[in-house]
């Protein structure tokens, strides 16, 4: 028989935030244990927690990007268990009311046709701790700096058949969330969490099967191995005539496989009801309007009007498009230099490159886009040649400096004084009659060897196009 | 000077006007904490030094002679759920023994940029469960009146017995409004969200308030205006953020209608309904008049209010896990270490609260019981909105009847009756005062005027000219000494 698979994501979102949900500690990673922490997100009794406006109206972006219904009224809820990370027994979320719902996302199948991904809910919710176990022994110690550090959760509808598409659902979460600033959305850091819920049924039936959840995926990737693993896995006890035991599964990343954590036999009952330190949410039809209006052009629209408008290559609007730094930065360097192409291929290259050995993001770079635009003016105009271009941007990276100041300081204006090269190409000739013999008897590949020659005798600074000109007349005569 | 005599509003102007010093007064009344304590256990914590140095800056203050501190030097007890940066706040629990918070509660430090100073801690029941103050660790608060018999709260006896001049206090259920009625003083629970409840220790975060506990109505005005205001740290003191809005005690100075619910004095035991009478005579002879009202659902209310303090008591108090403050144990794993914790820590009536609230809040109960209690909430609140509109305040008894003598076993039910007219004044949410009424074979008893919201001067003004005067306990009950009054 021939089984489908049908899987929902769970996925949670830090916000990026200047505090915390309910107080003023910063939401900001430190190796410091609990040095990000008050009496409201150590739970301390007569501390009230305080909801953080920033907070909501991120999450509110967020509900928005994803196309949800937003609930005007909506509140907080207390989910009751407990667990030594959670400092007061209860984890503030919203469960009878979340904030948004009924949204969606277009994500690519597998035949690259694009289908609605339904979104069931968007909620608020404060994070827990982290348990830190000691490495040798039995002792366990909490770090509470992440208690309180404000999420939101997003639950699809069972609309996920593949692995892959869950993966491409990932990548265009994270890409609407981080064009919107609601989350820097980095898995590896945990600031972006998935767990999958996957069953299988026979190819047509509308029955949903036993399912289980996968936890513990570090990665995109590491979804994307998990549910194929578990999709084959389930396939095969079900070929075999056997059933699927309901359980929460973790993913072994060194084994590539998933194990059992515990079975789930029935619902824990967290006895949630509204939080009575918590005033509700309110919010305003306009509210929700500016913040739909505030939304940014996200990546797949930017990307299609970069092929449209500027004729760029599909590969170059995906990559410049990956996230809305580099985008951004691509389309100031484009108001100030209005050549698609050239800016793309200079930002996808050596800007990119730099940005990452440095580590920093578009925004930050000391290579500016008025920089950017110098430089590629520099290069039309004659004063500099393409490479030594490159060694400008290089050194601009490396000490902010203007690339017109860099170039003017160390002397690399363009040689295109024909009397001065005039002379080198003389050289050069006479240093390489083998080269020159080679043209002379149809070789024109000698021609950029002699070129090359001649650029190396001006350590880059020769106009090449004048050089070319120079040689052919003086090698023609 | 007669300490058992003093009011808050004359010590702070003997102070300011250098008659006595505040050092002079702090030492006179943390002697009497100390000898009175022995008999009354109305305290769980006396600041002797930290007193003494507070005392000293107030003084140095008048010194300078720049500003009248309102209550320089004024003595003050803390409801031992209140939290003060100097000592431990225990809420009457051994398991919070050593559990120092290192904040002071907003209320308190109020008092304190006043000029007060923090003599002690009252008593109070272990988490603030009950309206005796009688299960804590420190033993039972003991009334001034009658030693034999509970106080109700360790602020309310602590003022009574001169220990102090103010007690900044609580009340969820009533927990003050009883106090101050079984010890004939004034006690009032402010419109909710006219002072903050920041450091406020609570069980049941819908209800809990802080309280004033005080030996007229001039001192329950002069400390309200110190402590109630916008408070950042408590979002439902936005409601006074630009001011309190006090405009409707202006309007009320000549006659005053006070909305009587006839049925629910019939519920009184004849001899508190009878002690009352002459009571409701000097209200009239003070301009008011009497008007009959009723109060749809207040009897269901008593119900509603249980059911919600319950579930809110069963997540309130699950932060008392051993991992950040309070007692400890040790555990194989984790689900025994809680077990053991949360089983050594909570007495009798916190684990009741704690298993009853986890199972009204559950899956199959959630809607027969909270969701149903809290229409209730709405609905009562509805009731006193519309009586008080055809009123301007309404009276109600405090107490079925004044203090009981301590039984050994006490029927948890028929605590939780007593306090049938003041919980459902909770749910209302709206300025109540407990005004000495009467007196039942010479024990006190008070009666509670409720008015519109922020509504508290009216209340103090009608009571103040109203109500009994604070009667001093007589001197032989309160000591087995005799070198403790005055000096």
């Amino acid at each position: 028989m021939e089984y489908e698979a049908v899987i929902g994501l769970e996925v949670h979102v830090e916000l990026l935030t200047e505090s915390k949900l309910f107080c003023k500690c910063p939401n900001r990673f430190t190796a410091e244990a609990n040095s990000h922490t008050c009496e409201v997100c150590l739970g301390f009794p007569g501390a009230l927690p305080l909801l953080n406006r920033e907070a909501v109206q991120k999450a509110l972006t967020a509900a928005v990007a994803l196309n949800c219904e937003i609930a005007l009224h909506s509140y907080f809820d207390r989910k009751n268990y407990f667990y030594p990370d959670m400092p007061k027994g209860y984890q503030i979320s919203q469960y009878h009311v979340p904030l948004g719902r009924n949204g969606f996302l277009e994500v690519e199948d597998d035949s690259g046709a694009l289908k609605k991904i339904r979104i069931g809910r968007v909620h608020m919710e404060e994070d827990a701790g982290k348990l830190v176990h000691a490495p040798a022994g039995l002792d366990s110690a909490v770090d509470y700096n992440r208690a309180g550090v404000p999420l939101i959760e997003i639950v699809t509808e069972p609309d996920l058949h593949s692995a892959g598409e869950c993966r491409r659902y990932l990548e265009q979460l994270k890409s609407i969330l981080q064009y919107a600033e609601v989350s820097d959305c980095k898995m590896e850091e945990g600031s972006l969490r998935c767990d999958a819920n996957v069953s299988l049924r026979p190819r047509g039936s509308s029955i949903l099967g036993n399912k289980t959840e996968l936890k513990n995926m570090n990665s995109f990737k590491a979804v994307e191995k998990a549910v194929e693993y578990e999709i084959e896995r389930q396939a095969q006890i079900l070929r075999q005539g056997g059933s699927i035991i309901p359980q929460t599964r973790r993913w072994e990343e060194g084994k590539q496989v998933t194990v059992a954590m515990r079975d789930k036999l029935q619902a824990q009952d967290y006895r949630c009801f509204a939080d009575p330190e918590l005033a509700p949410i309110e919010l305003t039809a306009a509210e929700v309007e500016a913040a739909r209006r505030n939304l940014p052009e996200m990546a797949s629209k930017r990307a299609a009007r970069y092929v449209a408008e500027y004729g760029l290559p599909p590969y170059d609007a995906a990559v410049l498009t990956t996230t809305r730094g580099l985008s951004d930065y691509f389309e100031a360097c484009l108001k100030l230099y209005p050549n698609p192409k050239e800016v793309s291929n200079w930002v996808m290259g050596d800007f990119t490159a730099h940005l990452s050995a440095a580590g920093v993001k578009p925004a930050e770079a000391s290579f500016t886009p008025e920089y950017m635009a110098s430089l590629l003016q520099m290069i039309d105009d004659q004063v500099i040649s393409g490479k030594i271009a490159k060694e400008v941007m290089e050194k601009s990276f490396a000490t902010g400096k203007s690339p017109r100041a860099i170039v003017e300081e160390e002397g690399l204006l363009q040689i295109s004084d024909q009397s001065e090269l005039e002379k080198i190409v003389d050289q050069v000739i006479a240093a390489n009659p083998s080269g020159v013999e080679n043209y002379r008897s149809g070789k024109t590949k000698a021609l950029s060897f002699l070129v090359g020659q001649v650029m190396q005798a001006t350590k880059g600074k020769a106009n090449p196009g004048l050089v070319n000109k120079l040689l052919v007349e003086k090698l023609q005569q | 000077m007669e300490l058992d005599k003093m009011t808050a509003a004359a010590a702070a102007k003997a102070v300011n006007n250098r008659e006595i010093s505040a050092r002079e007064l702090t030492e006179a009344y943390l002697n009497r904490c100390t000898t009175l304590n022995s008999t009354l256990h109305s305290l769980v914590h006396i600041f002797e030094q930290e007193a003494l140095r507070q005392a000293e800056a107030v003084d140095s203050l008048v010194s300078r002679g720049e500003t009248a501190l309102p209550l320089a030097g004024v003595p003050v007890v803390l409801k031992d759920d209140l939290c003060y940066s100097a000592g431990p706040t225990t809420w009457g629990a051994a398991s919070l023994k050593n559990f120092q918070p290192p904040y002071t509660a907003a209320a308190a430090q109020k008092l304190i940029d006043a000029g007060a100073i923090i003599v002690g801690k009252a008593n109070l029941d272990q988490f603030g469960l009950g309206s005796s103050a009688a299960s804590s660790y420190a033993g039972p608060a003991a009334n001034p009146r009658d030693p034999a018999r509970p106080a109700g709260d360790g602020a309310a006896a602590a003022v009574a017995a001169g220990q102090c001049l103010l007690g900044l206090s609580s009340d969820s259920g009533g927990s003050l409004r009883m106090g101050a009625s079984h010890c004939g003083l004034f006690g009032l629970r402010p419109t909710t969200g006219l002072v903050s409840r920041h450091g406020l220790y609570t069980h049941a975060p819908s209800f809990a308030s802080v309280a004033l506990a005080a030996r007229d109505t001039a001192d329950i005005n002069l400390a309200l205006q110190v402590i109630s205001g916008y408070d950042s740290r408590d979002a439902a003191t936005a409601a006074v953020k630009d001011g309190a809005p006090r405009a409707e005690g202006e309007k009320l100075s000549r006659s005053v209608k006070i909305g009587y619910p006839k049925d629910l004095f019939a519920l009184l035991p004849h001899h508190t309904l009878s002690a009352l009478e002459p009571a409701r005579e000097r209200y009239r002879a003070a301009g008011a008049e009497f008007v009959e009202i009723t109060l749809p659902l207040f009897r269901e209310a008593l119900l509603a209010y249980y059911v919600i303090a319950y579930a809110e008591a069963s997540s309130n108090l699950s932060r008392f896990d051993g991992i950040r403050f309070g007692l400890s144990a040790e555990g194989a794993n984790l689900e025994e270490y809680y077990f053991k914790t949360r089983g050594a820590a909570f007495d009798a009536e916190a684990k009741r609260r704690v298993i009853i609230g986890t199972h009204l809040l559950s899956q199959d109960n959630f809607e027969r019981y909270y969701r149903q209690a809290q229409k209730v909430w709405r609905l009562i609140r509805q009731s006193f909105a519309t009586a008080l509109e055809k009123c301007d305040l309404i009276m109600l008894p405090a107490v079925l009847a004044p203090a009981e003598a301590r039984e050994e076993s006490q029927d948890f039910l028929k605590a939780y009756i007593q306090g049938c007219f003041c919980a459902p004044v909770s749910l209302s949410g709206l300025p109540a005062l407990s005004a000495p009424a009467s007196e039942v074979g010479a024990l006190p008893v008070g009666l509670q005027l409720v008015g519109r919201p922020f509504a508290e001067t009216t209340l103090a003004d009608l009571a103040g000219r109203a109500a009994l005067p604070f009667k001093s306990p007589p001197v032989e009950v309160l000591s087995r000494k005799e070198d403790t009054h005055g000096i």
